[in-house]
């Protein structure tokens, strides 16, 4: 096995660069975005059920039922009225945002370390993922 | 259908799908697209986005235990999110605009193929030694792309070092034109270019693509939420589904031999994209 530069790596190299808060860190965000998500989606889809016993899977597949929740003021809209459609829309949300909280710390702990390089590929990338979720998908909608 | 029934149908597919990915290393997307699509009715962007979503649920699950466990290299990961998140976001926007265009039968047929593509990846036999004499490129010691891990295996600390980056970051860019145009992780894609180009261990290859494959499929299903095709009656019980059958593949059955999966699971696949194809080509 070879090292950085092709001579023997040294027995015991694990990446101390970054700190161990960094992987406990990230992986608790991963774990509190998916809980967080499925705490949503589960309620989001009691509650429909709850509130419109009648619905086919018919009606479920030709239309979205969240298209209207996909604005900021239609979310916080349908959020404040206990819309359990709006729910599920802030539940997928959190699941989409989850590696992208990731992200944020991989940036943190690049730009804390002193890393400019690899802190501003995690910036590019973060900026990327809000590209695809504001822009990107509204444009070609 | 009674919608109650269609959400416990779908939640079912999904733990088979997990289960069958993970013991196939094809991924529960893999057999949750074709089925939605076959089996529910759903249209391929709505399949896609379900995909999506399945991975970003399957990857939170399985990936935080590879960080915990120190397999998953981050710095190497993340740096290779910046070739698979443009790749996803393209894919999934191709997607979009050939649906606009009424090419879903086109899409269903590259799917199928796509399908088709990666099932020998699943069969190939993974090199279990660790890579010897890799030489790191000058990105490789720059960005400092190097690491180590206690391999149980050997009870030993094992040092690695990333080599051929440009070539991967090619692989990793297509790999994610595929990840968000079709749903599905592309791990296989992933881990060739991890495992032959980097040369990292197969434990690094195998964890890193599984964390790389949460952002790659946040950007694809950013595309796809936004632009209305992500439905969480769909998507949700198929994740919530795929990722505990995942997390039963994973612990709860290591002792099911692979080979005896893969006989059976493989072919159901390869069906599967068979007949993706065929509904692509308008037969029934």
């Amino acid at each position: 096995m070879s090292g950085p530069e092709g001579t023997p790596a040294p027995p015991v190299a694990r990446d101390d660069r970054l700190p161990p808060q960094a992987y406990r860190n990230i992986v608790l965000s991963l774990r509190t975005g998916l809980i967080a998500a499925l705490v949503l989606l589960v309620g989001g889809i009691a509650a429909y059920v709850a509130v419109h016993p009648g619905v086919t899977s018919g009606e479920i597949l030709s239309s979205n039922p969240i298209a209207s929740f996909l604005t900021f003021s239609g979310l916080t809209r349908g959020l404040a009225h206990g819309s359990p459609e709006a729910f599920l829309t802030l539940g997928i949300l959190v699941l989409v945002a989850t590696p992208i909280v990731r992200v944020v710390a991989g940036f943190y702990y690049f730009e804390r370390g002193g890393e400019r390089t690899m802190a501003g590929i995690t910036l590019v990338v973060f900026v990327l993922l809000l590209f695809a979720l504001l822009v990107f998908g509204p444009f070609v909608k | 259908m009674d919608l109650t029934l269609f959400l416990l149908l779908l939640g079912l597919t999904g733990i088979l799908a997990g289960l069958v990915g993970s013991l196939t290393g094809l991924g529960g997307a893999v057999v949750v697209i074709p089925v939605l699509i076959i089996g529910f009715g759903a249209s391929f962007p709505v399949a896609a986005g379900a995909g999506l979503i399945t991975i970003l649920a399957t990857s939170s699950t399985t990936g935080s235990a590879y960080v915990r466990d120190r397999l998953t290299d981050l710095r190497i990961g993340m740096f290779f999110e910046i070739a698979t998140v443009p790749g996803a976001i393209l894919g999934a926007t191709v997607t979009v605009l050939l649906v606009h265009a009424n090419l879903n039968d086109a899409l269903l047929v590259a799917l199928g193929i796509v399908f088709l593509a990666i099932i020998p990846g699943s069969w190939s036999r993974r090199h279990e030694e660790l890579p010897q004499g890799v030489v790191p490129d000058r990105r490789s010691r720059k960005l400092g792309l190097y690491g180590s891990y206690y391999d149980q295996g050997t009870g030993k600390e094992v040092g690695y070092v990333a080599a051929r980056t440009t070539p991967a970051l090619g692989v990793m860019f297509g790999a994610g034109v595929v990840s968000g145009m079709f749903g599905i992780g592309a791990g296989v894609f992933k881990v060739t270019a991890l495992d032959h180009y980097l040369r990292l261990p197969m434990k690094i290859s195998t964890a890193t693509s599984n964390f790389m494959m949460g952002v790659t499929a946040a950007a694809g299903a950013g595309v796809l939420l936004a632009a209305g095709y992500v439905n969480p009656f769909v998507a949700a019980p198929a994740a919530m589904g795929t990722a505990l059958g995942a997390y039963l593949g994973a612990t709860i059955l290591p002792g099911l031999k692979n080979r005896t999966v893969r006989y059976i699971a493989v072919p159901v696949i390869g069906v599967l994209a068979i007949e993706t194809i065929l509904r692509g080509f308008g037969l029934p």
